[in-house]
């Protein structure tokens, strides 16, 4: 009983960290209707950018993102003005094509800058401590980057649902042409869309590159957790990404009970099963 | 001044404008009429940006802004009600407003007056947009492109599928606006109430100006000949 | 000596030109079915490669470039396929070549069971859908130990047949499956699910409307193209000689159909052809450079897109007006 308990506490933290990764894809999908294959290599190009700036200035990997975040944010425009805004609005076919070839040339970019090795990002001893609660023993690390999640999650909800650039996101996502007709660039605006996808993407790297050892071929499976988060919380629905992650958090924690190695096979088996259950996801859009 | 000199302008291979000219002064209401498929919408669309033209096909008090995007012609002052409303559905009533009004330039109109000259609006602005009527939505339609503050409206369609009512609403909100030196060009179906509302028109068809003149000298024979291409 | 100039009767020169394409036709078979008598065992192997490769990217092709289905699990079939022939032969003991039709049978049995949770989804979410398939099957392998699991699994039976009759049958089954994949494409599109599939893809709503079943035409293509793919991988691997998890379910495969249908041009017959070409030809060239070269190729295919989005094929059609197969049809707006 307490080995269950201590699985489902481990399993929303591990979800929570999955809804991170998954909330680019969502804003990406729900603004830009737009697939990013590349969004897993993206996340793992963050960890490596973390592990450099680590060695060149002798710092601890949080203190790293005062760089890596500004350097991500500066990436991402760059990236949807040179190269995705030529895509986008043209259906599924030719993001997907073009994300894939990024998708592509990034792993292989990483692997002969930083060899096939895995490498993960020291922390000191925050990775290892722990605390214990009522008799269940909860890791420092997966509960900071739980709470990390889940304020970047409100913070970008509020951004979405109260600010003036949210209300761009959302006329954009409506209407691209009517809303260049009240002034919202969106090419532009896809550009400062990506960049903030790219600087969420930074901070989910980092604990991310804490907690697991990666390498350059790491990225596809974060991209599919990632996509499962998205999906089962159904499109447009950023808190609905986050019950997503979490849902495959905790399916595979317990998948890695029942069989060591079956751990991710559970968390895809879930995600079939709820999708053929309910294909829209498990929370419909909701409109404001 | 606005003006269009003799510009043509493709979708695609198919052409629907043929070196047409246009012009619109300050303070004036300009109605342009003409049958489904004349060019009307087009020639609306080549203001703002929104079809592709030359540098020189768009002059704006002198200067060649031809080619530029919506955003850019909307800070010179030139706004667009598209046809068929367009309201985002996923923003509320007030919400649309707002994005407009950040955009936009300052000015006269303000959300504040907005809701106090249509208190029905004010009534619903917290509700989507997309859970209004017909005629309030192009009210709010209206509205939106009004808080931006504009030199230049341009109107298509605006009567479109609304009630006799609610028609007599959205002219009644334009002659305020009209009010305040706004000049206005009004693409409408209805033609005796597009020179009703107008001081000049322009008839155009198959992607020309078939007849253009005063409003009131209309004769409407004549308009009708342009009309129809008899 | 005679002044009078030979008179050639018309009928028997156009049926000369008439048979000329189809003279071409045959002889260019029999070079290719002669092969292992006079080319070395590097070329057929080799030329396996590119029957099935082109046989995947065909397959590939139909489906996206055909029936709107963009597919990135696509290694799931090839997968499929050679795991059906490895085990079916290691464990009835029985002749590689026989149990290709189990291949394929099991590939067609898996496409049917497999439409089921994927034709719910369309899209991007199809298209990653996928994906996560081929990932499980990918984890079901590597943990299931009566198929070896890490490890994988020989073809033992190939054991039994001397060096010369091992290569020359593995690549007439390779010749067979890459003119029969040709064959199919071309029949299948001329035919009465090539109309249905043209007019839905020009206009979902209009199609289904005038009656056509998109629903019906989509999973035939996709029974097609898994058959296709499953007994192209099955011919693959015994090339190789070994089957295992990382390597048959790896997402490489999915990524060189895709490479070659957008370098070739998708939405056309002839686009796997020219692609398949450029693309062993960027390998033969290149591949020593590694990481270099995939990241070269990966940009190609970027390039491409943005570029031209027909890929080579739309450009040499658009210099040499030609339809060799009588399929063309544009990129689809998808």
């Amino acid at each position: 009983m307490l080995i269950a308990l201590e699985t489902l506490i481990g399993g929303l933290m591990l979800g929570a960290l999955y809804a991170l990764f998954g909330l680019g894809l969502s804003l990406s999908l729900g603004v830009m209707r737009m697939i990013n294959i590349a969004h897993g290599d993206l996340i793992v190009l963050g960890a490596y950018l973390c592990s450099v700036v680590m060695q060149m200035f002798g710092i601890g990997p949080f203190l790293s993102l005062m760089l890596v975040v500004p350097l991500m944010f500066v990436i991402g425009m760059l990236l949807q003005s040179l190269l995705l805004n030529r895509v986008v609005g043209q259906g599924t076919l030719s993001p997907l094509l073009l994300t894939f070839g990024l998708s592509i040339v990034l792993q292989n970019f990483l692997q002969e800058t930083f060899s096939a090795d895995t490498r993960s990002l020291q922390a000191g001893d925050i990775a290892l401590r722990g605390f214990d609660l009522g008799g269940v023993s909860i890791g420092l690390l997966p509960l900071l980057s739980t709470v990390v999640s889940v304020i970047i999650f409100a913070g970008t909800s509020w951004l979405i649902n109260g600010s003036h650039l949210g209300r761009q996101a959302r006329a954009v996502a409506d209407d691209p042409a009517t809303a260049r007709l009240v002034g919202v660039d969106d090419r532009n605006f896809y550009a400062l869309i990506t960049g903030f996808i790219l600087a969420v993407i930074a901070m989910a790297a980092v604990l991310y590159g804490i907690r697991t050892p990666f390498a350059p071929t790491s990225g596809p499976e974060r991209l599919l957790y990632s996509f499962e988060a998205v999906v089962l919380g159904g499109l447009g629905n950023i808190w609905g990404t986050f019950i997503g992650g979490v849902v495959i958090g905790v399916a595979q924690l317990f998948g890695a009970k029942i069989s060591s190695g079956l751990g991710p096979f559970f968390g895809h088996l879930v995600f079939l099963v709820a999708l053929l259950a309910r294909p829209e996801g498990l929370f419909r859009r909701i409109q404001r | 001044m606005l003006s269009i000199e003799s510009v043509d302008a493709y979708y695609g291979l198919f052409q629907a404008l043929f070196g047409l000219s246009f012009s619109i002064s300050p303070g004036e209401t300009v109605a342009l009429i003409g049958s489904n498929g004349a060019g009307k919408s087009t020639l609306l669309k080549t203001i703002v940006g929104a079809v592709r033209v030359r540098r020189d096909g768009v002059r704006l008090d002198g200067r060649d802004v031809g080619g530029d995007t919506e955003p850019q012609q909307l800070a010179r002052g030139i706004a667009l009600v598209p046809e068929g409303r367009r309201l985002f559905g996923s923003l509320t009533v007030l919400e649309n407003l707002q994005l407009a009004a950040r955009n936009g330039r300052a000015g006269p109109w303000t959300i504040p007056r907005l809701m106090q000259e249509f208190p029905v609006m004010k009534e619903f602005q917290h509700r989507p947009s997309t859970a209004l009527s017909g005629g309030q939505q192009q009210l709010v339609a209206i509205s939106r492109a009004l808080v931006c503050n504009p030199n230049y409206l341009l109107c298509d369609e605006i009567s479109l599928g609304l009630s006799p009512l609610a028609v007599n609403d959205v002219y009644g909100l334009l002659s305020r606006a009209r009010g305040d030196g706004l000049a206005v060009v009004l693409v409408e179906q209805n033609v005796t109430r597009a020179l009703a509302e107008s001081g000049r028109f322009y008839c155009i068809q198959k992607g020309r100006v078939a007849l253009s003149g005063k409003s009131a000298d209309a004769d409407h024979a004549a308009v009708a000949q342009a009309y129809f291409g008899m | 000596m005679s002044d009078t100039p030979t008179i050639m009767p018309a009928a028997p020169n156009v049926l000369r030109t008439a048979m000329l394409p189809l003279t071409m036709a045959l002889i260019g078979c029999a070079v290719l079915v002669a092969l292992p008598w006079y080319a070395s065992f590097a070329t057929q192997r080799l030329l396996v490669e590119g029957f099935t490769v082109f046989a995947i990217a065909m397959a590939w092709n139909l489906l996206a470039g055909y029936g709107g289905l963009v597919v990135v699990g696509h290694q799931m079939f090839v997968g499929v396929g050679a795991y059906a022939l490895f085990a079916s032969s290691n464990w009835l003991g029985l002749n590689p070549w026989l149990c290709l039709p189990v291949a394929a049978l099991v590939s067609a049995l898996f496409s049917l069971i497999s439409s089921v949770p994927m034709f719910r989804l369309s899209g991007a979410h199809f298209a990653v859908g996928t994906w996560v398939l081929a990932e499980m099957l990918h984890i079901l392998t590597l943990n299931t130990s009566w198929l070896g699991a890490g490890a994988g699994m020989p073809l033992e039976a190939l054991g039994d047949f001397d060096r010369w009759t091992r290569n020359a049958g593995v690549y007439w089954a390779a010749l067979a499956v890459g003119l029969g994949a040709l064959a199919i494409a071309t029949t299948v599109l001329h035919g009465p699910l090539g109309l249905a599939l043209m007019s839905v893809r020009d206009n979902e709503a209009a199609a289904l409307a005038s009656g056509v079943s998109v629903r019906r035409a989509k999973l035939s293509l996709w029974l097609i193209s898994g058959t296709m793919t499953g007994l192209a991988g099955a011919v693959s691997y015994m090339n190789t000689l070994q089957v295992t998890p990382d390597a048959t379910f790896s997402l490489n495969w999915t990524a060189i159909a895709i490479f070659t249908a957008v370098l070739g041009g998708i939405g056309t017959l002839e686009g796997p052809l020219v692609g398949t070409v450029l693309y062993f030809l960027l390998r033969e060239v290149f591949a020593d450079y590694g990481a270099w070269y995939l990241i070269g190729l990966g940009m190609l295919a970027i390039a491409t897109m943005v570029v031209a989005p027909g890929g080579a094929w739309s450009l040499i059609a658009r210099r040499w007006p030609i339809d060799l197969l009588g399929v063309r049809r544009s990129m689809p707006p998808l």
